[in-house]
């Protein structure tokens, strides 16, 4: 059997997340009544006209300046003609000789090392409409009914270069890439509400070739998982037929969720002739560089950034950055705690365990809330376990930290005039224990320590216990 | 006779028409008798010029990202050949085959 | 105008009865002229009715106010059927006013009617028209032009005052030359396109029809000026009428290309607009003999980008949402036969051109060529208006042409012949009648200027219509 290399690239669709629509000023709300956010100009009725939406602009723009691309002053909007139930003029505007960003890149993390995937280009374009079929399949349907709301959404259309080399790494690639788009807010990027939507080229040559393999298409990629099973799924029956000898047919496939496999639905002789040309509605994109000056400023720390500072400043690990980073609003929780002065590292333990849970079922927490939780926790006045049962009533209830545990009388014993009874009561119960430690078994310092905190309803500092005990058996 | 009859019918694919024997003979004169004339046209030396898409200059006014107001459903689906359920209804979508 | 309008300000006359005189006009003239596809009687005089408590109550919303107004069938009108003289929308009732027809009622203009076209606009000759062919009223026999000819034979047979055309290859000049009224299209983005359905949207115009020049001046201060709706108006400016102050017209410079004199054009065309010519050098302009080498490509690349666009536009046509629809087992088959159903043949060889130019193969050979050419083109006329403050040429190269006279698509085409160029350029271009002919039909003159300068064509085109003097007055017992 040959080896193969896998060539992989990708193009992805994201719904930007602006008020009004591309090219008119209906709501863009997902859920909506069918065909409730529509007018004239979404639903292709004659004589009207498109306006282009600054804050779609603006948004390209930004994504194109957090994937480091070039971002072009002039860019012009075309025609794409073909015809589709969901397309209400039966032309899509999209830009295709003069895209608004070319030439970008993302860095990702794949394992332990930095990588590095090119993005070829980035356009502005207009949603379609949705489809519901009548039957389980577009092709099993009888009828298929069409709902506009969806049309006329402004999307970004990002086209990497060709060099993505496992189904992993585009799974990678993809993550990274929603996490980037959700830090620079400009898409919610949800898959399962098509606002985030992916297609892949593969193509397999051997080892070491320079020469491309003919390249298929895979669409409807609708999860993360869908990608890299697919993909996963399209590497095995390629190489297969490349063994066998047979070549590749150059087509587009989809993807069978329930089958797990991936089937034909076009080849590529059978491509559309979408007879592009410049939208005559619309004069050329112009745009200020001062404008554009402005949208970089606005960029925000982006992933990549944001995982390096974990490390290189706060001395995390990358497994605790790389938390961090992914669930950007603990991110930014950490930030807010460590700015109030508390220890990096107790930060983050705390945050990715007890908090973490109870965040997710009940929401996030005021930094300043927790600071005092933590910072009562670091002066050893409450034990880990108290501080645990102190976050859970903080989530219930209006009190401060403080005021729970002075309610509940949690409060740390650490005098050691107050603990000296208790420590030589409890030796004074286990005589023969105790005569055992002083005769070298020193392992049994917990036992008093455990009975120590049984004795004060755990209100004990353990520290100051384990002095007092060992002064105590050390006479 | 400058384009042939599978390209004529090729068009009409395109521009979804369904066009009759007799039509596609007098579209395909038509298309002829337009591209000869039209043969002028790319003797014309076009290589120190760019395409003009629009003939007066214009700057570009862009919309501010304001919603505005939609068209009630019922008005959406009144001039609708076939609806149901508050949407357009159409026949069976098949891709299509060239 | 300015009279009717003095009229109704003086209450000598309510709007009702002005309304009424031209439904009379119309009710009398249509069994034979076939100018309109819609007239709506009731809409108009419920909108005269209000006029006239308007003008009672001191609210006139402007001295037009009541004044009524025909409008080509391809500018939307709310309520008010709009075909687009296609069987595809012989049922379709827009849901919106399209901005010149917004800016018509805002000034309280009632719209009588819509009138007769080629189907989407596509001819010179409103022969292609689903609802028939519009007579041009100087003869019977004989086409009104196109595709406004139902708006310029209105105007020309006394039905309406004055009129809304487009013109996107000389649609709004030819049917003013051949039924002898005045037609402007303007520069390219000073009148609004919003609502107006498209044709090939880098070359569609609207514009004004009227008896006189004045009256075309008027209704174009009415239409123009900046739409936020329409993002290719966006360096429009406002209109006012000029002073008609006539010193201007001394050390004016007319250019006068040879291209469209000589050969194959009507001596009598000729001889008219040479003898307005001569008239203007009387009065102290230049004549500058120019070229526009250019005009030869005009046609040809014309077509190409209009048929282009049109394969385009008209794609929308597709039966689901509004307008025909052919059942059919799957949606493409329904797609093509409601779409077959639906357009006329010339519509149909229209798209079916636009889509081969466009089509990945052919592209670059032609629609991409033809953009080209259209910048030599722009760059040639560009030129000469640096030596030349207006040009003149015939409107057409011949007189009003029998109905059924012209049986090949390609000699249609040729009426655009003299009035492509404009469009192509986006630049200003009026018609103004300059006299008949032996056969007693309309002849006219065609004035182009640069950008924006719609001023100085309406000044030059008074004095023509001086020298040539204006026919019939409406209410004149009462003037």
């Amino acid at each position: 059997m040959t080896s193969y290399d896998t060539v992989i690239g990708l193009e992805i669709h994201v719904a930007l997340m602006t008020e009004s629509k591309f090219l008119c000023s209906c709501k863009t709300t997902f859920g909506a009544p069918p065909n409730s956010q529509c007018c004239p100009v979404c639903l292709g009725l004659p004589g009207t006209l498109p306006l282009i939406n600054e804050k779609a602009v603006e948004y390209a723009t930004k994504a194109g300046l957090a994937l480091n691309c070039q971002i072009h002053f002039f860019s012009r909007f075309d025609r794409k003609n073909y015809f589709y139930p969901d397309l209400p003029k039966a032309f899509q505007i999209t830009q295709d000789a003069f895209p608004l960003c070319t030439d970008g890149f993302l860095e990702y993390y794949m394992d332990e090392q930095l990588v590095r995937t090119a993005i070829t280009r980035i356009h502005l374009e207009e949603e379609a409409g949705k489809l519901i079929h009548s039957g389980p399949t577009i092709v099993d349907s009888e009828y298929s009914l069409v709902d506009y709301n969806r049309a006329g959404i402004p999307l970004i259309e990002i086209v990497t270069a060709p060099d993505i080399h496992t189904p992993r790494q585009a799974r990678l690639f993809l993550e990274q890439l929603r996490l980037l788009m959700n830090y620079i807010g400009v898409s919610d990027t949800k898959m399962e509400e098509g606002s985030l939507r992916c297609d892949a080229n593969i193509s397999l040559k051997p080892a070491g070739s320079s020469v491309l393999g003919t390249k298929v298409e895979i669409k409807n990629l609708n999860s993360f998982r869908a990608l890299e099973k697919a993909l996963e799924y399209e590497e095995r029956r390629q190489s297969k037929l490349l063994d066998r000898g047979e070549a590749i047919r150059q087509e587009s496939r989809t993807w069978d969720e329930r089958a797990g496999r991936t089937i034909t639905m076009r080849s590529k002789g059978d491509a559309p002739d979408y007879r592009i040309f410049p939208e005559p509605d619309l004069p050329p994109l112009n745009l200020d560089p001062a404008w554009v000056s402005l949208i970089k400023v606005s960029v925000p720390e982006l992933p990549l950034e944001r995982l390096k500072r974990l490390e290189e400043e706060y001395g995390l690990s990358r497994y605790e950055a790389t938390f961090l980073v992914n669930y950007r609003d603990f991110g930014d929780l950490f930030f807010e705690l460590a700015e109030i002065g508390l220890e990096h590292k107790s930060i983050v333990n705390f945050l990715m365990g007890d908090y973490a849970r109870l965040a997710r079922e009940h929401g996030h927490m005021a930094a300043k809330r927790l600071a005092e939780l933590l910072q009562l926790q670091a002066e050893g006045r409450i034990s880990q376990n108290q501080a645990k049962a102190v976050l859970e009533e903080l989530f219930s209830c209006r009190l401060s930290a403080r005021e729970i545990v002075e309610k509940k009388g949690l409060e740390v014993v650490g005098d050691p005039a107050a603990l000296q009874p208790v420590v030589a009561e409890v030796l004074d119960g286990n005589r023969e224990l105790a005569a055992r430690y002083k005769n070298g078994e020193t392992k049994l310092l917990g036992f008093f320590v455990g009975q120590v905190m049984r004795a004060t309803q755990g209100k004990a500092d353990p520290e100051t216990v384990s002095q007092l005990l060992r002064d105590e058996l050390a006479d | 006779m400058l384009i042939d009859r599978q390209e004529v019918m090729r068009m009409a694919r395109l521009a979804r028409l369904e066009l009759s024997d007799r039509e596609i003979d007098q579209y395909q004169k038509d298309l002829t008798s337009f591209l000869s004339s039209g043969q002028k046209l790319q003797q014309v030396d076009v290589s120190a010029v760019e395409g003009t898409s629009h003939a007066v200059a214009m700057t570009h006014e862009l919309r501010k990202d304001a919603v505005g107001e939609s068209l009630p459903q019922a008005e959406i689906l009144s001039a609708a050949p076939e609806a149901m359920d508050g949407f357009f209804k159409v026949p069976r979508i098949v891709e299509e085959q060239e | 105008m300015r009279r009717l309008a003095h009229l109704l300000e003086t209450r000598q006359i309510s709007s009702t009865e002005v309304v009424e005189h031209y439904l009379a006009e119309i009710s009398k003239q249509e069994p034979v002229l076939n100018a309109f596809i819609t007239v709506d009687a009731e809409g108009a005089l419920a909108q005269a009715k209000a006029s006239d408590r308007r003008r009672r109550e001191g609210q006139a919303l402007s001295p037009w106010d009541g004044i009524p107004i025909a409008v080509k069938d391809n500018i939307s009108t709310k309520g008010l059927k709009t075909t687009c003289a296609s069987r595809f929308l012989a049922n379709y009732v827009p849901l919106f006013d399209a901005e010149v027809v917004s800016r018509l009622k805002d000034v309280g203009l009632s719209i009588i009617g819509k009138t007769n076209l080629d189907e989407f606009a596509m001819g010179s000759s409103t022969e292609y028209s689903a609802y028939g062919v519009t007579c041009n009223p100087h003869d019977h026999e004989r086409v009104s032009g196109g595709s406004s000819g139902g708006s310029a034979a209105a105007v020309a047979a006394g039905e309406v005052p004055w009129s809304l055309g487009t013109d996107t290859g000389g649609s709004i000049r030819q049917p003013a030359s051949f039924c002898g009224v005045v037609g402007l299209k303007p520069t390219y983005g000073w009148v609004s396109r919003y609502g107006v359905v498209a044709l090939a949207p880098s070359l569609d115009h609207v514009g004004p029809l009227a008896r006189t020049v004045e009256d075309a001046a008027l209704l174009f201060s009415l239409i123009a000026g900046p739409d936020p709706k329409d993002a290719t108006s966006s360096d429009a400016r406002e209109f006012s009428i000029p002073d008609w102050d006539e010193s201007f017209v001394k050390g004016l410079k007319i250019g006068v290309p040879e291209e469209f004199f000589g050969e194959g054009i009507s001596p009598e065309v000729e001889g008219a607009v040479r003898d307005c010519l001569n008239a203007l050098e009387g009065w102290g302009a230049e004549l500058v003999p120019i070229s526009l080498a250019t005009n030869e490509y005009a046609i040809d690349t014309y077509l190409t980008l209009v048929t282009a666009e049109a394969s385009s536009s008209l794609a929308r046509y597709d039966g689901v949402r509004y307008g025909v629809r052919i059942p059919a087992e799957d949606s493409n088959t329904m797609f093509a036969r409601s779409r077959s159903a639906g357009f006329g043949a010339e519509v149909k060889r229209r798209i079916m051109l636009g889509t081969y130019v466009l089509s990945a193969r052919q592209y670059g050979a032609y629609y991409e060529q033809a953009q080209k050419v259209r910048t030599l083109i722009r760059q040639d006329v560009l030129e000469a208006f640096k030596q030349v403050d207006v040009i003149i040429t015939p409107t057409t190269p011949s007189t009003a042409f029998r109905i059924g006279a012209k049986q090949s698509p390609l000699e249609m085409y040729l009426s655009d012949l003299f009035t492509a160029m404009a469009n192509l350029c986006g630049i200003p271009a009026l018609n103004v009648p300059c006299g008949r002919d032996s056969r007693g039909l309309p002849l006219g003159m065609q004035i182009m200027g640069g950008h924006f300068q719609e001023e100085l064509l309406f000044r030059v085109a008074r004095l023509v219509e001086n020298h040539v003097g204006v026919e019939g007055e409406v209410f004149s017992d009462k003037l």
